[in-house]
């Protein structure tokens, strides 16, 4: 009984912890891989993968990288499993369009179709870094990347996006 | 010494998290601190265009979607657990909210929404700073809506008398560990339970005050579980007094 009562506990703290986290999750997934539907997939098998490994979660002050992480593989493995044909960006922009469309604000909706154009390198540790808060080491961390590698990919993110969405760039650095 | 090139090289990959040597140059060059002001701009955009909506994500907003049932089975097909998940969840999910004494926001068309909009005009409020606003501006503030707010508030970094609904409110800005958390005082805007939100890269909550409206606290950026939220509302409530 006791062990039911501690286990129902259990469940429900991970329940929360799922809820508070899963916005951010979907949202993420959703830029890692430019595509609604793959995205609420990815998010749904990590979470019940995460479950399932819940033992491992030592601290619930670390489950946003440790969920991030379950996913990141989780996306990896759907490539594996499935041979995505190469697909024009422009034609994800037109089917994801609703997802991009902002009420009141083309910018935004213009804004999004530049980043769905970043090449994943650039694009994943964006979202890693404005989207989850990841620092600059904690995004070298999770990508197996140097310090000095993400800075530059970040560096080329914006230079590209600032230039997509007409920004002012004649005051931006040098590479 | 850095100089204007270096400084704006390393601003421009990480805008948000200028090390003590940036904050440095910044502040002793005009051109790099304005330059630096129209990236924050910028970012203040991708901040919110990154943040697509959610309830269009999934066919359960905002909701825990953990299928446990189906974690005691092989798992399927990952279209035949989504189906399963959202099965489970929709039974969850509203015993979820009520327990929790929380409902979810609807979106685009709530008092919520409303202050989200608000935040658009003011992306300046949202600087992580350990200055305070100067007390006579916080005092005027205050005044203009006859209410008082004791030190425990916390670091108050901005305040402003805003046009909202058709009145004018405090908005104003408190700093925490975890970045800065914007509070509108709503004294005309009642509401019968706390309400959370997450919208268009805002997330909070709206929570009542008996006799006087409610406050709207909210945070942007990454999620912080709500923690420096619920922190804020309750310093805040345990601060402010009514004048006459």
């Amino acid at each position: 009984m006791k062990d039911l009562v501690g286990g129902n506990q259990k469940r429900a703290r991970f329940q929360a912890l799922c809820q508070s986290l899963r916005p951010d999750l979907l949202r993420f997934a959703f830029w890692l891989s430019r595509d609604r539907a793959l995205a609420e997939d990815v998010v749904q098998e990590a979470l019940l993968r995460a479950w399932k490994a819940r033992d491992s979660l030592l601290q619930e002050s670390a489950a946003k990288p440790w969920f991030l992480t379950i996913i990141r593989r989780e996306y990896a493995r759907t490539f594996e499993r499935k041979r995505f044909v190469t697909l024009d960006v422009e034609d994800l922009i037109a089917k994801e369009e609703p997802m991009l469309a902002e009420r009141d604000d083309s910018d935004l909706a213009e804004m999004r179709a530049a980043i769905f154009r970043l090449p994943q390198e650039y694009r994943e540790p964006l979202a890693l870094q404005v989207l989850m808060g990841y620092s600059t080491a904690e995004i070298a961390a999770e990508l197996e990347l140097s310090n000095a590698a993400v800075l530059t990919r970040l560096f080329r993110a914006r230079k590209q996006l600032r230039a997509s969405c007409g920004e002012d760039t004649r005051m931006d650095p040098e590479e | 010494m850095m100089d204007c090139a270096d400084y704006r090289r390393a601003i421009f990959a990480d805008p948000l998290h200028p090390g003590a040597q940036l904050r440095a140059h910044a502040a002793a060059c005009r051109d790099c601190s304005e330059y630096t002001q129209r990236l924050l701009r910028f970012e203040g955009r991708l901040e919110r265009a990154l943040h697509v909506n959610v309830d269009a994500l999934g066919a359960a907003p905002a909701g825990v979607v953990l299928p446990f049932a189906a974690s005691r089975r092989r798992a399927g097909s990952p279209q035949r657990t989504r189906r399963r998940a959202f099965a489970i969840a929709a039974s969850v999910l509203a015993g979820v909210l009520v327990a929790g004494g929380l409902w979810i926001a609807a979106p685009g068309s709530s008092l919520a929404a409303d202050v989200v909009s608000h935040m658009a005009e003011e992306p300046d409020a949202w600087a992580r700073t350990d200055v305070a606003v100067p007390q006579p501006k916080l005092d005027q503030v205050l005044r203009e809506a006859h209410v008082r707010l004791k030190p425990s508030a916390g670091l108050v970094s901005y305040a402003n008398s805003c046009p909202f609904r058709g009145h004018v409110v405090p908005h104003l800005v408190v700093q925490t560990d975890s970045g800065p958390v914007t509070v509108m005082v709503l004294a005309h805007e009642p509401v019968k339970r706390s309400v959370r939100f997450d919208e268009h890269g805002y997330r909070g909550m709206i929570v009542p005050v008996p006799n006087h409206g409610s406050l709207a606290v909210l945070e942007r950026g990454p999620n912080t579980g709500n923690r420096a939220v619920e922190g804020v509302a309750s310093q805040v409530l345990g601060a402010i007094e009514w004048t006459p």
